[in-house]
């Protein structure tokens, strides 16, 4: 590792944090062409129906209506992350409530919105399946006749109806290892579906130019997927796609593959002009993606010592009516079915089913927060069976340096119990609460969590520029976490050159290399690790160069601060040249344009002799990892039921933080969108139909439902395989917060609730019922 | 194709008369309910008749009686703040301050909320505990109507076509009394899944619930019980009982129907026992 | 489609007369009339507070209020904060205590918390929460927001 120096480890402000605060940022729905049309869509009113025909003529007679789009203008071409099922617009038939089935493109929003509402389709209603249980019946009507055709890159389970994903895994001997166990704890823990909720809804704007080729700017965790996704669906080649991401406002997984921009682009298409499509918030909600709900029973063995030795589980996710990334995500749970323990027995086995209801796709955590939850939940029971603390359990079975995953990868660091001893210490856990005030009862409940950070290839490019500045191109997207700002400090770290001396270049497929997206907790680990080998190619050509033009060899020179290269011993010690005379020579007489650029990949073997598989979706691309623990104060309405969050302490292993207020800034925008997840956000689905589709009827945490304050201790020990030492913080401050939360609220009442959210509804019946 | 047309009269006989005449005329307030619905595609009215020219529909005044009259057009901010509601009128004061939040409770008109017959809302309970009085100003002139009259179901009140609601009459007794509003939501700024308002002075009680029926709930035999047990915790039990019985509440997504009638008691018991605390007069 | 309505305010010191249709709302004004883009549409029915601007010196949800509504009014958005190059107190406070994360929340946020410190000078965090309570923020968790509330009440009024 190269020793990092200023300005990593510093809180610097956002790069574009200026601009954002004056209101001068530009989002896609801030962006405006010339002859610019505005687009609307039609969404479908049945879970499941055939699509027999259009009426388009009352829309396309109305004033300033240019172009109408519906399936009849698209042929079977289907998109896809790990199953290609997805047309760019229904087409035959509709398989959800609120599924785009038409769209517009007019001089203005109210004409589009207008015309919407003018165009007539004609269904036949087919039964739906809204449910998993109705999904899997004998005889139930399938979503996708054709899923034995379609393109699936994992081992797909073809011919069982609507079964879209199904995967087992065993370690060991799980039938022995209960046999060892002298406490055994079972139980079924279901799992709500919850809105990502960035505050942008999804938004693309589409423009042709007179070769054809299309621009699309929109609100997009990734380019690199938009413009696979719209190559597979729409039939162009990659060379008439172009992709670029302006600012975007929060993403969360819900943008990690296309949203709308497949049908903005066909509006442009057939307007002939650019359109701009921009979705409201109930047309988000309604048609875009969920966390996947479902249930998962889980049943873990102990010895009377409180060491782990066995574990089922039997998980299923509710996918909803097209794949998107739920066999990953499934399959990314029962990854963590140990969570962050040593457990040498477990058998797993998920399963993703294909429901009539919007898809579930990426959610920070990935399925993971799922699996914690139950998983947390299950060690607080059986802690509570041994007799044994909470935490002293966790510590006992903590994944040690060492050992194996789940899948038989090394682990190579482990700081979870240094995570654990360190929220015990800074909660002060062995100390009783104080005392509930009257009509009140209080809790205190820990999780611990492990995450990946590794995932997916990426590549960065990174050039001199002739007055001695950096330029460093990548294809990932800063969605707001940051990572233009911490990408930039490593690279200024690389050459001892102020950030300001930095550019990053805007996200665009014309011009970046490849990056797989800005998720999985992945930037500033894999494209950070892919800027630092591409910086120090470009750093020892400046000082091959530098050592040529001062004449003395490449070690008597090294790089000082300022962007210079300094002669260090000899004759001419203290003879520098600057980067901008490197440059210079560079491109006007010897070696060409300064430029470096790396290509990396996550590959991390499995290892079948540890784990036994089958219709595993492999995960060799996901590696390095991090821990953490959260302990949580809780206080409860006795009247009410009511969970009111007093205190949350976060101690996450960051590796390195490159940029400490933005990590912390994750940890407590984490723990925020986890504490929702567990106590109120809930997609209530009445069959197939979204009961609560605005923010009018499904809360997010406001100022008042997060704690006062959210203690966050960052563990560095800088990973030894990044240039800067950094590990992924994005999604772990989620993963563990539910079942926090949960075991606080078990810790008040006395008893556990297994079912997520933790409505004080549900509370208020666990109190009833002791 | 149909064309919204925009009046903004500075009479109030002028608002009437144009919203007589065309049942699709929507008349405008605050705006905080009708243009989200406007936003939702749920409205294409014929007109947008604004109210917020009006002089006579602006204002709280305390009369001589000892009554107050809230002009329909007074922001939810304005009646929230307002020193002209005093003592047991804060009860409305305090109903206000729970609305939404700042910007919406700065632009909200408690006419518009009150017209709008929400029963989740929060005047609504408040207006019937207070025993408040809706002055309408219609086509046949004004008339008063007792607000536990005033709303008839679920956003559906006593209004008839071309009717505003033009003020909003507090009577001078419930001033005397002690009074709370209690509200328990998901959220706050939610719509209540329960809420309670209480009145209580010496020789009465009354009691309106929200959010757990299609109007604000009452029971006069729940009342008469906790008057005639002296607001005792077993007579706040039976009272609590019989307003279950009164109730009709919904599953939604703010609770179940169940969970509701569990909160009813227990947040009874809270809302009399806050509004005892509060200074005897 | 709408019927006409000519209306007259002033948005961030300047006199606009705009011609608009009965139900178009301030922030359709704001964004694709005057290309004031800062205000941001995240919901449309005055929940999430991304669209918060000053109607005469008080917090409204753009969304909510019909431009027709508003003839003489002045307006304050995002964008007439700043003085040339230097950003108000609250935003600059925002810049530095690390508030901003995907930036969609904080143009009705930073107009809400300069609403806030022009009623109340020494606002508690309490007094913070309850303020901007009606701004939802999907990314911080609030934290590095009442922080930036507070520094930038500290430097208003030390």
């Amino acid at each position: 590792m190269n020793a990092p120096g200023a300005p990593i480890g510093l809180s610097l402000p956002r790069r574009e944090a200026g601009e954002k605060a004056t209101g001068a940022a530009l989002y896609a729905g801030d962006m405006v062409m010339a002859g610019m049309l505005h687009g609307a869509i039609v969404q479908s009113p049945h879970a499941h129906a055939r699509i027999l025909g259009y009426d388009i003529t009352e829309a396309m007679a109305l004033p300033g209506v240019r172009a109408v789009v519906t399936g009849d203008d698209i042929e079977f071409r289907y998109m896809g992350l790990v199953v290609k099922d997805e047309t760019a617009i229904a087409k035959a038939k509709v398989r959800y409530i609120g599924e785009p089935v038409a769209a517009v493109a007019a001089i203005d929003v109210e004409t589009a919105r207008r015309a919407a509402q003018l165009i007539e389709v004609r269904y036949q209603p087919l039964p739906a399946v809204t449910t998993i249980e109705e999904a899997l019946r004998d005889g139930a009507p399938l979503l996708h006749e054709d899923f034995a055709k379609y393109t699936k890159i994992y081992d797909a389970p073809v011919g069982r109806g609507n079964l879209l994903a199904h995967s087992i895994a065993t370690q060991g001997d799980p039938a022995k290892g209960f046999a060892m166990a002298d406490a055994v704890v079972e139980e079924t823990y279901a799992i709500a579906a919850q809105y990502h909720a960035y505050m942008e809804p999804c938004a693309a704007l589409a423009a042709f130019d007179p070769s054809g080729k299309v621009t699309v700017w929109s609100s997009t965790q990734s380019i690199f997927r938009t413009q696979a996704n719209l190559h597979e669906c729409l039939g162009l080649p990659m060379t008439k796609i172009r992709c670029i991401a302006p600012r975007v406002g929060g993403g969360f997984g819900g943008k990690s593959e296309a949203t709308i921009e497949p049908i903005a682009v066909l509006l442009a298409k057939k307007a002939r002009a650019p359109v701009r499509l921009v979705l409201s918030r109930n047309q988000d909600m309604t048609a875009m993606r969920s966390r996947h709900p479902g249930w998962i029973r889980l049943k873990t063995g102990a010895t009377r010592e409180g060491r782990l030795v066995a574990r089922e589980c039997e998980l299923w996710f509710d996918g909803g009516a097209y794949a998107d990334d739920s066999p990953a995500v499934m399959n990314f749970a029962l990854y963590f079915v140990r969570g962050p323990y040593d457990i040498p027995n477990v058998h797993c086995e998920g399963h993703a089913v294909y429901t009539n209801r919007m898809r579930a796709g990426a959610f920070r955590g990935f399925g993971n927060p799922q699996m914690t939850f139950a998983s947390e939940s299950q060690m607080d029971a059986l802690a509570k069976k041994l007799g044994m603390d909470p935490i002293e359990f966790r510590i006992k079975n903590a994944l040690p340096k060492g050992a194996r995953w789940f899948g038989g990868q090394a682990v190579t660091e482990s700081t979870l119990v240094e995570a654990l001893e360190t929220a015990r210490d800074r909660a002060g856990w062995i100390k009783p609460l104080a005392p509930a005030p009257l009509g009140k009862r209080r809790g205190r409940g820990v999780a611990a969590m492990a995450h990946s950070s590794a995932f997916l290839s990426t590549g960065a490019i990174v050039r001199l520029q002739n007055d001695g500045t950096i330029a460093v191109q990548v294809g990932a997207v800063d969605i707001g976490q940051g990572s233009d700002t911490a990408l930039a400090q490593m690279a200024a770290s690389a050459f001892q050159l102020p950030v300001e001396q930095i550019n990053l270049a805007t996200p665009d497929t014309d011009s970046a290399p490849y990056n797989s997206g800005t998720n999985a907790s992945r930037v500033t680990f894999m494209v950070g690790k892919a800027v630092g080998e591409a910086a120090f190619k470009v750093r020892d050509q400046i000082i091959e160069h530098a050592a040529a033009m001062l004449g003395v060899t490449r070690d008597e020179v090294s790089l000082a601060p300022g962007g210079r290269v300094v002669v260090t011993g000899g004759s001419r010690r203290n003879a520098e040249v600057s980067f901008a005379d490197v440059a210079a020579r560079s491109i006007w007489a010897v070696g060409g344009p300064v430029t470096g650029s790396s290509a990396v990949m996550a590959s991390h073997a499995m290892d079948k002799s540890h784990t036994k598989m089958s219709g595993w979706l492999s995960f060799e691309a996901v590696g390095i990892y991090t821990f953490g623990a959260q302990v949580v104060e809780v206080e409860i309405d006795e009247v009410t039921g009511a969970v009111e969050i007093m205190r949350a302490v976060c101690v996450h292993d960051v590796g390195r933080a490159i940029n400490p207020g933005a990590t912390v800034g994750q940890i407590e925008g984490g723990f925020a969108q986890g504490l929702g997840y567990g106590l109120f956000e809930d997609m209530v689905f009445e069959d197939g139909r979204l009961a609560n589709p605005s923010f009018m009827d499904y809360k997010i945490p406001s100022a008042l439902e997060v704690p006062k304050k959210i203690e966050c201790v960052l563990i560095e020990k800088p990973e030894a395989s990044h240039p800067f030492g950094a590990r992924g913080i994005g999604e772990p401050p989620l993963v563990g917060a539910a079942a926090a939360i949960a075991n606080a609220v078990a810790n008040a009442i006395g008893k556990s609730i297994t079912r997520l959210p933790l409505t004080p509804e549900r509370v208020l019946r666990a109190m009833l019922e002791e | 194709m149909t064309t919204t047309r925009f009046h903004a009269p500075e009479r109030l006989d002028e608002a009437i008369r144009l919203l007589a005449a065309d049942d699709e005329a929507r008349p405008l307030a605050g705006g905080q309910t009708l243009v989200a619905m406007l936003n939702a595609d749920l409205l294409s009215p014929s007109q947008i008749i604004s109210l917020h020219r009006i002089a006579a529909l602006k204002g709280i005044e305390k009369r001589s009686d000892g009554s107050v009259r809230i002009g329909a057009m007074t922001t939810h901010a304005g009646l929230a703040r307002s020193d002209v509601l005093r003592d047991g009128h804060r009860l409305l004061a305090q109903a206000a301050g729970r609305i939404g939040h700042e910007a919406i409770r700065n632009r909200g008109t408690i006419g518009g909320a009150v017209a709008h017959g929400d029963p989740s809302a929060d005047y609504p309970p408040a207006l019937v505990a207070l025993d408040a009085v809706i002055e309408a100003v219609g086509p046949k002139g004004k008339r008063e109507i007792p607000a536990s009259d005033f709303f008839q179901g679920f956003l559906t009140t006593a209004l008839g076509q071309g009717e505003i609601v033009a003020a909003i009459i507090l009577p001078p007794s419930l001033n005397q009394a002690r009074t709370h509003y209690e509200k328990f939501a998901r959220v706050e700024g939610d719509f209540a899944t329960v809420s309670v308002a209480v009145a209580l002075w010496r020789g009465g009680v009354r009691i309106a619930l929200g959010g757990v029926g299609p109007v604000p709930v009452r029971s006069a035999e729940a009342e008469a019980e906790l008057q005639a047990g002296q607001l005792s915790d077993a007579a706040i039990n039976d009272a609590g009982a019989l307003l279950v019985a009164a109730s009709d509440p919904l599953d939604d997504v703010r609770g179940s129907a169940d969970y509701r009638r569990r909160l009813i008691p227990r947040l009874v018991k809270r809302a009399i026992r806050a509004a005892q605390a509060k200074d005897a007069r | 489609m709408s019927e006409r309505v000519a209306v007259e305010f002033k948005v961030n010191g300047a006199t606009h007369r705009v011609s608009v249709p009965a139900t178009r709302t301030l922030m359709a004004v704001l964004r694709d009339d005057l290309g004031l883009t800062g205000t941001k549409n995240g919901c449309e029915q005055g929940v999430c507070g991304s669209c918060t601007v000053l109607v005469d010196g008080a917090p409204a949800r753009a969304c909510l209020a019909l431009a027709a509504t508003l003839p003489g009014v002045e307006i304050v958005t995002v964008e007439g904060l700043a003085q040339g190059d230097t950003l108000s107190p609250v935003q600059q406070a925002f810049l530095d205590a690390g508030a901003i994360q995907c930036g969609f929340c904080m143009p009705g946020m930073i107009i809400q918390a300069t609403a806030l410190l022009t009623e109340n000078k020494r606002p508690s965090d309490d007094d913070i929460r309850h303020s901007i309570s009606g701004n939802l923020c999907r990314c911080s968790g609030y934290a590095k927001v009442i922080e930036a509330i507070s520094l930038a009440a500290s430097r208003l009024a030390p």
